[in-house]
This record gives C-alpha cells, sequence and structure tokens, in this order.
C-alpha cells in the first residue's frame, strides 16, 4: 500500500508540474497513435491507463477506435494504405494474421519489463517464430470447467480429476436427471481451442507440422477422439435435449438455474455476463479442468489478452516503447486493473481481484494450465469454422472423421487465403 | 339367438382358456420370480460376505505387517545407515503397498525418502497416537492421487531427525479398488468403503470414484425418504448388515451393506436388480422362452393340422364345388338357357353365371362375371335386370318373371329369354337365381306359324281379292260382249251401229283376251311347265322394239321416256327375247301406268363385271317418278294377285298378276329382280340377267365402203363421247360437237380442206340450230351427198318430210348401238339391188284370192275363221281333225292351197303330228307349203313345238286377223302368188 500511495503521490507531483507547464508545452507534446477495438479502448482500465500516461508524461494519445463490428476490415485497410499507428492493440489470434505481423511489428523480447510479465501471459504473446508480439495489459482470465458446486455437493459427489471420472461423474448425473453440460451449440465458438490447446502445447513439434502443412488434424488421433467424444457426449444427452438452440445468451440462465451443472468458460465471464437470476450464485461455483478427452488429467487454457503491439517502422518508436514501459510499470499497471477482476498478467500485479474459483484451483491450474494455443498459434485456424465443422457433426450430416475432414479443410482454404508458406 | 350362441360358444371357450393359461403363467412367473430373487440376495450376501471376510483380512494383514516392523525398524534405526529404508524397500515389493510413512504425534509423516508433510487420517489421530489402536483412513496426496491409509502405533522411535510413534503403509484407491472388484454380476456391481456417515473411502467405480458421500447421494438421486435413509444411516453406524431396493435413475438398485468389523467402516454393495438376478433370469426366461415354444409348438401344430383339416376340407369342397360347376357348366352349354347367380350386397356381385352367355349373347364369360352390366348391351328393350327393390320385394322362396329380347353381339341373332328369377337364402346370404329360359325357337315358331297365317290369310285375301277382281275385271268385259252382242242383234240393219258395237265387242274381247292370257301364263309359271325359247337376238333391236312399243303409251299421258344405253354392252345376245320383252315390257308398262300424266320415265341397260367371258351380265333399269309404293307392298309386289289398294291404284286396271309373272320369268333366267321406292317419289325396278355371248362373227368393213369421217353434233356432250366410243373398235374417226352451228362451221371446214365427213350424225333438238336446220346448212354451204342421220328419241314422224327435204337421208333412235347405225347407213352406201323386199305391209293383196287348208275340229272356231278369211277375201277349205287334213293336201294338187292353217289340239291326229306327215308326204309341196300353227298355247314351247314339227309360224287363238296378214304377207313373201287354183286332181276335199 505504501508503494502505491507514493506512486500516487509521484503522479500528482507530475500533473502538477505538466498543469504549471502551460499550453505551450501541451501544444509541443507529441502525439502517439493508438489504434482498437473500440469496446475494447473503452475498457476502464484502458481508459485509466490512457489518461494516466497523458497525465503523467505529457504527452498526448490519439485513440483511434472503430465499431467492433467493423474493426477487423477498418484497421486493414488503414494497414493497406500505409497508416498504421504507433501502437496496435489486438489479440494473438488468426485474425492478427491480416496485418503482417513480422512485418510491420516490433519484437519486444527485450524489453525490461518482459521478466514481470507470468509465464502463462507472456507464452500467450510470443509468436511461433518466438517473437514477443506485444505487451499483454488486459483482463486475464482462466478458462476450465466450472461446476455447480453446490449442486453437486448436494448430490454426494466430488468434481473428476480425470478424463475417466469426468465421464463418469457426466453419466452419473445424466442418470439422476441432471443435464451435465451446458453445451451452448449455437454459437459456441471457443470450447473447441480448450480440446485442441494441450495436443499442440504438450508437442510443439506437432503444431510446428500442422503449421508447414506437413500433417492434417486428421492425421492426428486425439484431435478425431476430441470430435467424438463431443459427439458421443451429445448422444448420451450429457448436453441436454436443446443444446443445438442454445446460445452464449444461454449459459448464464441455464447454470443460474441449475439447468445444467457444468460448463467450459472462463472465470470473468462470471463477472460480465453471469447476470445470475436463479437460485445459484457465483459463489455456488468452482473450477476444474476441461476434460475433452485429449489429455486425462484435463486442462486450463490460460487467457486470450489484448496486446500492444508497436509499429517498429514508427518515426516515434522509441515512444511508443516508452509507452509500453509505461504501462508495464508496477505502479501504473495496479493503478489501472485496481479493483478489476482479472488473473494476473504481471507478476507485480496487486491491486487486481482474483476469483476464489481461480484462487482454490490454483494448484491444479498451476499443473494443467495451457497457453491459448490453437487459435493463436495454429495458421488458419478460425474458430468460426471450427464451430461450423462441429454444428455439422452434432446435426448428424456427418460422422467425427468427418467433422475433422472439414476442419482442415476450412482451416487450408485460410491459410491459402493468406498466403501461408506451404500451403 | 341360439344360432349366434352356438356360433360363439368355442369362441368364448378358447378365450376362456387363454385368459386361464396367462392368469397361470403370470402366477407361475411370479412365483419364480420371488425364488429366483430371494436366492439372488442371497447369493449376493454371499458374494460381498466374501468380500468383506477378504477386506478385513487385508486390513488385518496390513495392521499385522506394520506391528511386525514397529520392533525391526526400531532395532534397525539403531543400527544406523539404510538398514530400515532397505528392509521397507524390500517388504514394499512384496506387499505391492505404495508409500511408507512415519508418523509423529503431531499429525505430520515423513516417508522413507525423507519428505515430509502432513496427513489428515481423518481426524483419526486421537485413536491412533493416544488410544494407541490401528486405524484405517483415506488421504488425498498433494498430486491428487487417493490413498487408503492403514496406520498402527508403535513405540516412540526416530527415523532421522524424524521422531514418531506410528508407522503406516498406503496403497492407492485405484489399486486398492481392485481387490474389491468382483466379476460377478455382469460387471455392473459398485463397492465401496465408506465412513457410516456415508463419505466414501475408496469405491471400485469403474474410472475412479466421484462420490464424496454416498448416503448424500442417495438422498438426493434415490428415491428414499428420509425415514428410510434414516434406518440406514442408523445401521451403518451400528454395523448392522442389510439389503435394500431402490430406485436410482431409471435403474433398480440393490444396496447390501455390511460392517467391515473395523472402527465404522461398512462394506457397501450396490448392483442393478436386473444384474443381481440375471443369472436366474436367464434361466427363468430360458424357462419361459421354452415353455413358450413349446405351447406355440403345440399350438402351431395343432394350428398346422386344423389348417391342414381345413384345407382337405377346403379341397374336397373346392373340388365338389369345382365338379358341379364344371358339369353345370356342361349341361348349360349343351342348352340355350343362361344361369346367374348373384349376390346383391354392396352392388350386384357375380357368384355364377353360365359359359354359354358367350355363345348365346357374344359376351365374353369373364367379362360378364367381372360386370353383369355388360349384357345390358344386349339388351333390345329396357333394362337386362330386374331392379334392386324389385327383388327385394321377391318374397323369400319366391320368383317373379319377365320376357326379355337380346340380340347377339356379334351375329346381331335375336333371342327371347324368359327371365324367371328366384329368391334364395344360402348361408344367411340372400341370393338371386336366374334362369333365362330360351323361347327364341319357340318364339320364332310362334312367328313363322304367324307370318304363315298371314301369308295364307293374305294369299286367301288376294284369291279373294283376285277372284272378286276377276269376277269384276271379267264380267266387265263379258258385260260388254253379251250387251252389245243383243244390241248388234237387235240393230243389224244399222251399218254404223253394226260397225260401233263390233268395234266395241272387238275391244272388250281384246281385254277379256289378255286377262285369260295373264292367268293362263300365270298359271302355267306356277306348275312349272314354264321354259325358255333360247335364241339369238339383238339388243339394239330390243331396246328399239321396247321404245317404239312404250313411246306411244307414254306419249298418251305425255309422259317423258328416255332410253339409255350405258358403256357398250354387246350387242348380240343369246337368250329368250320374248320372255325378255315380256319382263321389260311389264315393268314398263307399269311404270307408264303408275306414273302421274307429265311424268318421267326411264329405261336404262348398262354392263355388269361378269367373270365369265362367254357370258354378259346387264342390269336394266326402269325408273319412274310415279306414285311409287309403300315399304309393306314393296315385300309383296312380286306376289301373285297383290295390288296395293289406294285410291290411285283402284282406278287403274290389272290382274295383280303382271310382277308375280314378271319375277318368275326373271327367276326362271336365273337373275335377280328388286325395287326401290317410295310413295310419291317414285320407284325403280332393277332387273339383272346373264346372257351368254354368240360367237364373235367378222364384223362389216367399214373402209369397204369408204367410211373413215364421221362428225356427231349433240348437246349432250356424254352422248357424243360415248358414240366415239363405241365407234372406236370400227376405224371410223368421230369427230364431235355440241351445237348446230358449230356442226355446220365444222362441216364447211372440212369440205374446204377436201376432207368432206362421210356421215354425219345431229341430234334433232339441240339449242341454237336443230337438226333438220343444221342438215339443210351443211347441205348448202358444202353441197355434200355425204348421208346425214338424225338422231332421236322422239317420235319423227311429224318432221320427217320436212327433214328428207332438208336433205335428212334417215332417222336413228337413242340410244346409240353401232349395229343399228350400220343397219341404218348400210343401205344407203349399197346398190338398190341389195335393198330388202318390201314388207308385207300390203295385207290386202297378200289374202286375197289365197286358198287356205283350215283344220279346226270346233265348229263355231271354223266357222269365224271361214268368215273373216271371207271378208278379206281368200277361202276355205276345212278338215275336222290332223287325219283329214293329211288327206285332204295329199290329195291336192300341186299349187292347190296356198297355206294350212292348223289347229293343234285336234281329236284322231292333232296338228303337231298332222304337220308331221304332210312333211313326210310325197307331196310335191310337202317341204315348201306354209303351214302355220293355231293354238290357244301362246307360249315359247308351243312354238317351239310347232317349228319341231315343221310348221312355218304360229297364230295365238282366237284368231286375230292382223296377226293372220302379217303371217301370211311373210311366209308367202318368199316368192308364192296366190295359187292359179288348177283343178285338184283328186278331187275336192269334204
Amino acid at each position: 500500500m505504501k508503494t502505491k500511495r507514493l506512486a500516487l503521490l509521484l503522479v500528482a507531483a507530475i500533473l502538477m508540474l505538466t498543469s504549471c507547464g502551460g499550453d505551450s508545452g501541451a501544444s509541443s507534446a507529441p502525439v502517439l497513435t493508438v489504434m482498437g477495438r473500440k469496446s475494447d479502448m473503452e475498457k476502464s482500465y484502458m481508459t485509466s491507463i490512457f489518461d494516466l500516461y497523458e497525465k503523467s508524461t505529457g504527452n498526448r494519445l490519439d485513440v483511434i477506435s472503430y465499431e467492433d463490428a467493423s474493426f477487423e476490415t477498418e484497421a486493414a485497410k488503414e494497414f493497406s494504405a500505409g497508416h498504421i499507428p504507433d501502437v496496435f492493440i489486438h489479440f494473438h489470434n488468426a485474425d492478427l494474421n491480416r496485418f503482417n505481423v513480422s512485418e510491420h511489428f516490433y519484437d519486444l523480447k527485450d524489453e525490461s519489463w518482459v521478466s514481470d510479465l507470468t509465464d502463462s501471459a507472456e507464452a500467450y504473446c510470443v509468436d511461433r517464430e518466438g517473437r514477443l508480439l506485444g505487451l499483454p495489459f488486459w483482463e486475464n482470465s482462466v478458462s476450465g470447467c466450472y461446476y455447480n458446486k453446490t449442486l453437486l455437493d448436494s448430490l454426494g459427489l466430488k468434481p473428476a480429476t480425470t478424463q475417466a471420472e469426468f465421464d463418469v461423474l457426466c453419466q452419473v448425473l445424466a442418470d439422476v436427471g441432471y443435464t451435465p453440460i451446458c453445451w451452448p451449440a449455437s454459437g459456441c465458438t471457443w470450447m473447441f481451442q480448450f480440446g485442441l490447446d494441450p495436443i499442440f502445447a504438450d508437442d510443439p513439434t506437432l503444431l510446428d507440422r500442422l503449421n508447414k502443412n506437413e500433417i492434417t488434424y486428421s492425421e492426428i488421433p486425439a484431435v478425431t477422439d476430441m470430435a467424438q467424444w463431443i459427439e458421443d457426449a451429445a448422444n448420451k444427452g450429457w448436453f441436454g435435449d436443446s443444446y443445438l438452440e442454445q446460445g452464449w445468451s444461454d449459459i448464464g440462465p441455464v447454470l443460474s438455474s441449475g439447468g445444467a451443472v457444468m460448463t467450459f468458460i472462463w472465470d470473468t465471464w462470471f463477472y460480465t455476463d453471469f447476470a445470475a437470476g436463479g437460485q445459484y450464485s457465483i459463489d455456488d461455483f468452482a473450477l476444474m479442468p476441461v476434460f475433452m478427452n485429449t489429455v486425462d488429467g484435463g486442462t486450463y487454457e490460460g487467457g486470450n489478452l489484448n496486446m500492444m503491439m508497436v509499429n517498429k517502422d514508427s518515426e516515434q518508436l522509441d515512444l511508443a516503447l516508452e509507452f509500453l514501459s509505461f504501462c508495464a510499470t508496477p505502479d501504473n499497471y495496479n493503478t489501472a486493473f485496481d479493483g478489476i477482476s482479472t488473473v494476473s498478467c504481471f507478476q507485480g500485479q496487486t491491486t487486481n481481484i482474483q476469483s476464489q474459483m481461480v484462487t482454490n484451483a490454483e494448484a491444479s491450474i498451476a499443473e494443467r494450465e495451457r497457453v491459448s494455443t490453437a487459435a493463436s498459434k495454429i495458421v488458419g485456424y478460425s474458430a468460426d469454422d471450427v464451430s461450423a465443422a462441429f454444428d455439422s457433426l452434432l446435426r448428424g450430416k456427418t460422422d467425427a472423421a468427418g467433422c475433422v475432414r472439414m476442419m482442415d479443410d476450412f482451416r487450408i482454404a485460410e491459410a491459402k487465403e493468406q498466403g501461408v508458406e506451404g500451403f | 339367438m341360439k344360432k349366434w350362441v352356438r356360433r360363439a360358444f368355442p369362441f368364448f371357450l378358447i378365450c376362456i382358456a387363454g385368459i386361464a393359461a396367462v392368469w397361470i403363467s403370470i402366477v407361475y412367473f411370479n412365483f419364480i420370480s420371488q425364488r429366483i430373487y430371494e436366492d439372488s440376495t442371497g447369493h449376493l450376501s454371499e458374494i460381498y460376505g466374501q468380500v468383506n471376510r477378504a477386506f478385513g483380512s487385508f486390513v488385518e494383514k496390513n495392521w499385522g505387517l506394520l506391528d511386525s516392523w514397529g520392533d525391526y525398524l526400531v532395532l534397525a534405526e539403531e543400527k544406523g545407515g539404510s538398514a530400515a529404508a532397505d528392509f521397507i524397500a524390500g517388504e514394499q515389493d512384496y506387499w505391492g503397498f505404495s508409500e511408507f510413512y512415519f508418523l509423529s504425534g503431531d499429525e505430520r509423516c515423513m516417508t522413507l525418502s525423507g519428505l515430509a508433510s502432513g496427513m489428515a487420517l481423518g481426524g483419526s489421530w486421537d485413536s491412533l497416537i493416544r488410544q494407541r489402536e490401528p486405524v484405517m483412513a483415506g488421504e488425498t496426496l498433494p498430486d491428487g492421487r487417493e490413498v487408503t491409509v492403514f496406520a498402527v502405533p508403535v513405540p516412540h522411535g526416530t527415523y532421522g531427525d524424524f521422531p514418531y510413534d506410528a508407522i503406516a503403509i498406503s496403497y492407492t484407491n485405484a489399486d486398492l479398488a481392485k481387490s474389491l472388484n468382483v466379476d460377478a454380476f455382469s460387471g455392473k456391481a459398485k463397492c465401496f468403503v465408506i465412513h457410516s456417515d456415508g463419505s466414501v473411502l475408496l469405491s471400485t467405480q469403474s474410472g475412479g470414484s466421484v462420490f464424496n458421500n454416498y448416503l448424500t447421494y442417495l438422498r438426493a438421486a434415490s428415491d428414499l425418504d428420509e425415514a428410510q435413509l434414516a434406518r440406514l444411516l442408523s445401521d451403518w453406524q451400528s454395523g448392522a448388515t442389510g439389503l435394500l431396493q431402490c430406485r436410482i435413475g431409471d435403474v433398480s438398485q440393490c444396496i447390501l451393506y455390511q460392517s467391515v468389523g473395523y472402527l465404522d467402516y461398512v462394506l457397501l454393495s450396490v448392483v442393478p436388480q436386473s444384474a443381481v438376478s440375471a443369472g436366474f433370469l436367464a434361466v427363468q426366461t430360458t424357462t419361459m422362452y421354452g415353455l413358450a415354444a413349446i405351447f406355440l409348438l403345440v399350438g402351431a401344430v395343432v394350428v398346422a393340422l386344423l389348417i391342414l383339416r381345413g384345407r382337405k376340407l377346403s379341397r374336397k369342397n373346392r373340388l365338389e364345388l369345382q365338379s358341379r360347376e364344371r358339369m353345370f357348366d356342361v349341361l348349360s352349354n349343351s342348352v340355350d338357357d343362361i344361369f346367374l347367380m348373384l349376390d346383391v350386397r354392396g352392388g350386384s356381385r357375380v357368384d355364377y353365371l353360365s359359359p354359354n352367355v358367350e355363345r348365346l349373347l357374344g359376351i365374353p364369360t369373364e367379362e360378364a362375371r367381372s360386370n353383369i352390366r355388360v349384357m345390358e348391351k344386349c339388351a333390345i328393350n329396357g333394362d337386362v335386370f330386374i331392379p334392386r327393390d324389385e327383388l327385394e320385394a321377391i318374397p323369400p322362396n319366391g320368383n317373379i318373371y319377365r320376357e326379355c329380347e337380346y340380340m347377339h353381339q356379334t351375329t346381331g341373332e335375336r333371342r327371347w329369354y324368359r327371365m324367371t328369377v328366384y329368391r334364395a337364402v344360402i348361408q344367411d346370404v340372400t341370393k338371386f337365381i336366374i334362369v333365362m329360359s330360351d323361347r327364341t325357337h319357340e318364339r320364332q315358331m310362334n312367328q313363322k306359324l304367324q307370318e304363315a297365317l298371314d301369308a295364307a290369310r293374305s294369299a286367301n285375301e288376294a284369291k279373294s281379292n283376285f277372284l272378286s277382281n276377276m269376277s269384276h275385271d271379267i264380267r266387265t268385259p263379258m258385260n260388254a260382249i253379251v250387251g252389245f252382242s243383243v244390241l248388234l242383234e237387235k240393230d243389224a240393219d244399222q251399218a254404223d251401229k253394226v260397225r260401233e258395237y263390233t268395234h266395241k265387242i272387238k275391244a272388250s274381247s281384246q281385254h277379256l283376251l289378255s286377262l285369260i292370257n295373264d292367268v293362263l301364263d300365270m298359271s302355267k309359271i306356277e306348275s312349272g311347265k314354264t321354259s325358255l325359247n333360247v335364241d339369238r337376238f339383238s339388243l339394239p333391236e330390243l331396246v328399239e322394239e321396247l321404245t317404239i312399243i312404250l313411246t306411244p303409251q307414254a306419249k298418251a299421258k305425255r309422259q317423258c321416256f328416255r332410253s339409255y344405253v350405258q358403256g357398250a354392252p354387246p350387242e348380240q345376245l343369246i337368250g329368250d327375247k320374248l320372255r325378255l320383252n315380256q319382263i321389260l315390257i311389264n315393268l314398263l308398262s307399269n311404270a307408264v301406268k303408275y306414273t302421274p300424266d307429265g311424268g318421267n320415265i326411264e329405261f336404262v341397260v348398262s354392263e355388269l363385271p361378269q367373270s365369265a367371258p362367254q357370258y354378259v351380265k346387264l342390269r336394266f333399269e326402269v325408273r319412274d317418278n310415279g306414285i311409287g309404293m309403300s315399304e309393306a307392298f314393296q315385300k309383296q309386289v312380286f306376289a301373285p294377285f297383290s295390288r296395293e289398294i289406294s285410291s290411285v291404284t283402284n282406278k287403274i286396271q290389272g290382274t295383280g298378276l303382271g310382277m308375280a309373272i314378271t319375277k318368275n320369268l326373271v327367276d326362271l333366267m336365273g337373275g335377280i329382280i328388286r325395287v326401290e321406292s317410295q310413295p310419291g317419289a317414285g320407284s325403280t325396278f332393277t332387273v339383272e340377267l346373264s346372257f351368254a355371248l354368240p360367237e364373235q362373227e367378222e364384223s362389216e368393213s367399214w373402209f369397204r365402203h369408204r367410211i373413215t369421217r364421221m362428225l356427231v353434233a349433240d348437246d349432250e356432250e356424254e352422248i357424243c363421247l360415248d358414240i366415239r366410243e363405241l365407234m372406236r373398235d370400227t376405224g371410223v374417226a368421230v369427230s364431235y360437237v355440241t351445237e348446230g352451228a358449230a356442226a355446220v362451221e365444222e362441216a364447211v371446214r372440212a369440205h374446204q380442206q377436201g376432207e368432206d365427213y362421210h356421215v354425219i350424225l345431229l341430234d334433232w333438238k339441240m339449242p341454237g340450230l336443230d337438226g333438220v336446220e343444221t342438215a339443210r346448212k351443211i347441205r348448202e354451204q358444202t353441197g355434200t351427198q355425204a348421208p346425214i342421220l338424225v338422231l332421236t328419241s322422239y317420235d319423227w314422224a311429224e318432221i320427217e318430210t320436212e327433214a328428207r327435204q332438208a336433205g335428212i337421208n334417215a332417222f336413228l333412235a337413242k340410244p346409240f348401238f353401232v349395229s343399228s347405225f350400220w343397219q341404218t347407213i348400210k343401205p344407203l352406201f349399197l346398190a338398190q339391188d341389195e335393198q330388202e323386199a318390201p314388207a308385207a305391209d300390203a295385207a290386202g293383196p297378200v289374202m286375197e284370192g289365197r286358198l287356205f287348208l283350215v283344220a279346226e275340229d270346233n265348229e263355231l272356231n271354223a266357222e269365224i275363221l271361214t268368215e273373216m278369211l271371207d271378208m278379206e277375201g281368200a277361202r276355205c277349205e276345212l278338215a275336222v281333225n290332223g287325219q283329214e287334213a293329211v288327206e285332204m293336201f295329199t290329195r291336192s294338187a300341186p299349187g292347190y292351197y296356198d297355206m294350212i292353217l292348223m289347229d293343234v289340239q285336234m281329236p284322231v291326229m292333232n296338228g303337231y303330228e298332222a304337220t308331221r306327215q304332210i312333211r313326210a308326204s310325197d307331196h310335191p309341196e310337202a317341204q315348201t307349203i306354209p303351214i302355220a300353227a293355231m293354238t290357244a298355247n301362246t307360249f315359247a314351247e308351243d312354238v317351239r313345238n310347232a317349228m319341231d314339227a315343221g310348221m312355218d309360224g304360229h297364230l295365238a287363238k282366237p284368231i286375230d286377223m292382223d296377226a293372220v296378214r302379217a303371217l301370211v304377207g311373210r311366209l308367202l313373201a318368199r316368192g308364192r302368188a296366190p295359187s292359179d287354183r288348177t283343178e285338184n286332181k283328186e278331187g275336192e276335199p269334204n
């Protein structure tokens, strides 16, 4: 707390000095352009760090934001026109590929703040060529299987620790009339990467060969095992009767009403979207690993983070790097994330609020967490494409092998469109 | 009612037997199931009793091992080094526990490898350390593995620096669960070791235990109520053994619990009830299936036997039915009655239909069987069948009938049936048996009888009419004759009156004679005595003669009579010209007679196709637009004594025999005659006859007479074309024009070119210049001497003088015949000496001065003839029979008699014989003296008989002096002059 208080005093002093500097100082202040998704830029911790920066340095930030729906398109247009911002904020996912990462962005691996990053946050920001693409400045979360502990306790049951136990647990729940898993198939695009992550995170050679088009999903048995497990689970009734019609907005009501016991989600979701209205609240839930038949002990996925990336050709490269350093300063990020429910991205992060669910599962998370790999590291990966393939599977239009072939077809087509070497 | 009960009784018996069998089966299987369940649960208790004992032994063994190791470990530790660790490692390898622990009094533990950590021991530390009791507890290791720890207190010691008061070994629950696994119950059994509060120590759940507290689970997931759960908890806490059943989800489970015997642990076995009894259920099921199979087999055998018996009966019945149907088919085929059985439920279904329906009515049997309504096609009047409401009205075992008339669908033959419908009840079903009795023969017989009766009546009526008519017709002239004879006698001195009366008497006599001739003709025809006098004759002459005869009659009634010859029929035929004449005159006379004044009559001759080359078939048609005939009368127009009765015909004289005679003559000549007529529209009589053709004669050489070009002018181009066609074989080139003026121009043109026509044939009546005027102009403008003939169908007498003055050489009657044409123009080309001597037109000079030998047995006839000859200036000598005639002739001097008139039927010697003897005599004139027959027999055979006998002519009685004059003229024209009446050397005959 002392450190925090000192930092605030320092900021106040700087602000006073800045204000004493008068208008002449303000008008000549350097301006950094920052581009990002509109809703992302409006997050409280983002506006907080922007304000703090401007007040602390006297520099100005020209924040360019686009509506969420058109962000990718508009940003790509700007890049094509050569209007590349000094700082570009984007998730490390497939959409980032269209911005030609290796050509435009600065490798930050030698920055001083890197050592302060948590392992999972750092791993998330490293691309497949080993470059650190950006500073992970975002609310972090842990994706896993969030289950209704109260309900489970009332049934005399305990969470699973292995895939076999998970299957038994699901069947026991189903036998006594509960829907084990909330699986909102309509629009459920994120779950599949949870199962895929350990396949490629645990064996980087597979990822490498996949990205060089030397191997396909179909040739990796675990991928087909996952598809088969999902199909079997659906057929056994583990997803309930109306899962094909359920979507994103149904998860909260289903879980809070006890309509399903478990779901594969991330912890911050409970603080942003859960909106408990039923008999169960956040406190009734706990976290165990996701089991999707790809790794026996289950897995957790690390956070999907927005990264601050620096235009390496920027005329204000140093200023941009200084901006990132400003953000990575413990006082600053603790100020920005003060009271925010998130898992820490920085080791020195102390003011954020970590959910009890994550805290209780820390040992299990530490043992089983994988960095988000599928979505960010697999060339041509698209959560929508994978979801479309599984939609065909779950609607009986194809079998597990067919589903995986569809995933391959989509992935390879996307990679070709991106002009990735080897495709 | 009784019938219904009798029929339903077997069904009730079967139902009761079935229900009883089901009830017995249920009771039996419930009993068996209960026994099986009891045996099964006993089996379950026994199995898990053994498991419990084995687990207890396992616990005892582990505690015993630990007890035995305690003292040794103290000693080993005192020895120092790794003795203790080595010992435990050896034991671990042997016994298979997962870890060994030294336990301190402060709830900490240390492994042999020196790893220290905390251990909960499920809260059993107090029992272990202070109460010095062995314990067994579940523990979750930091790596998440769940283990079961067995611990015993040992004397205080230290391991390294770690002080301990107890030692323990652990087994992973997964390994430990294997010792509790039971292969029985199809692997569906789960076994738990739980605390008496329900918390699960270890589980044999496949895949791992997800149960935290089984009592909680049962409370949430089973159908046990709180009282049952409390009792269960109480049992567990008291170490009681028990078995209960509950439903978890959809599955009925057996839960067996028994105290492990150590601490408060309970061995809990959860087995699906279906698995508990599975083995026994299998036996039960097998038994059930076996019994069911036996029942089914027995049932199947019974059913099969019943079916076989039923089939056998059915086959026998079917065979009998087929035999009966076959027999009935054969029977029905041999008669003309049709049999039918109908079932009118839901329409009219045919149960049976005799197959002769196809033969009798021309309807395919199968078609009629599938739809009986097709028979309606055959019905001539009304529906085939009696309407359904009428059928329904037939009383049981009653019947109705009706008469029906049908027409055979292929032959058109009519058949009459009497349809009798019987109502019958067969096996409670109402059927209608229909018998269609054939009445055709009976009907036809009746019809024939009726027709015969009608005919007889008609004939009788006709004869009555005839007699009546004849009476009237004969009496009329007879009255006239008698009446005028009286008047004649009275007024014999008044020459005018005498001439008038005798003329009327003569006319009446002629009429009477024609009546008698017709009657005799008909009589002779009907008696089959008529024969034909076949000889060569000329068709043109026949047509010309008919035209000559009919034209005046038609003209008298201002009728238009026209003759046509279509095509080019042969002109020379062989046949009975006299009879053909008689046929055609009859038809044409009737046409004139029954056609009103101003009407049209056409006579058309045409040739019909004929396959035999030596014959020709001709059609003679007589058409008129007269009063016509009713259809009914057309059918009997050829019957004798038939005359249609109408206001018109009643005014026309006739015997009603003319057409009958005509028909009989046509039949005699092998031809056919038919009539088409409509009342008021006229009639057409058609006669078709075949004639033999004479051998071809060498035709006249037209070239020999320098006739090579001919001009024809007729306003009817068709006639011109016919003439050209007819003249084709003559080699004469025929040119024609259709107007008189054109004929003049053509003749002038030909003349100017030096190609005068050798013959010119002109129609009399043409538009513009008529034939006479055209001839005049041709003569004037060309000066040609070529013969010009006028072709006409009219009487040319009135213009003959003017025509000849105009330069016309001759007239030619239509229709045009080559032979007639030749005959007409031939004299014009021949020398005068080739012209024939004039016919005996001048009758008077021929008769005058002649002496006739008359053979006549009838004195009155002889007298009349004598007087008539006398009136003609001739004389006669009479012979009363043939013998006398022969004698008188043979005695006569040559040239004494000019001619002999010989009656045929005479006593002593008839005329034929007398003629033969005269011809056979040696009288110089035996062969040359003309002999003419005088007979009432005027038929052809009479003429032929006369000729055969050597006579030269034939005169029909009563003697007509015109005929006598004509015959005498013809016979004596051979150059015999009237006899000079040399004295009869042998004197005057008597």
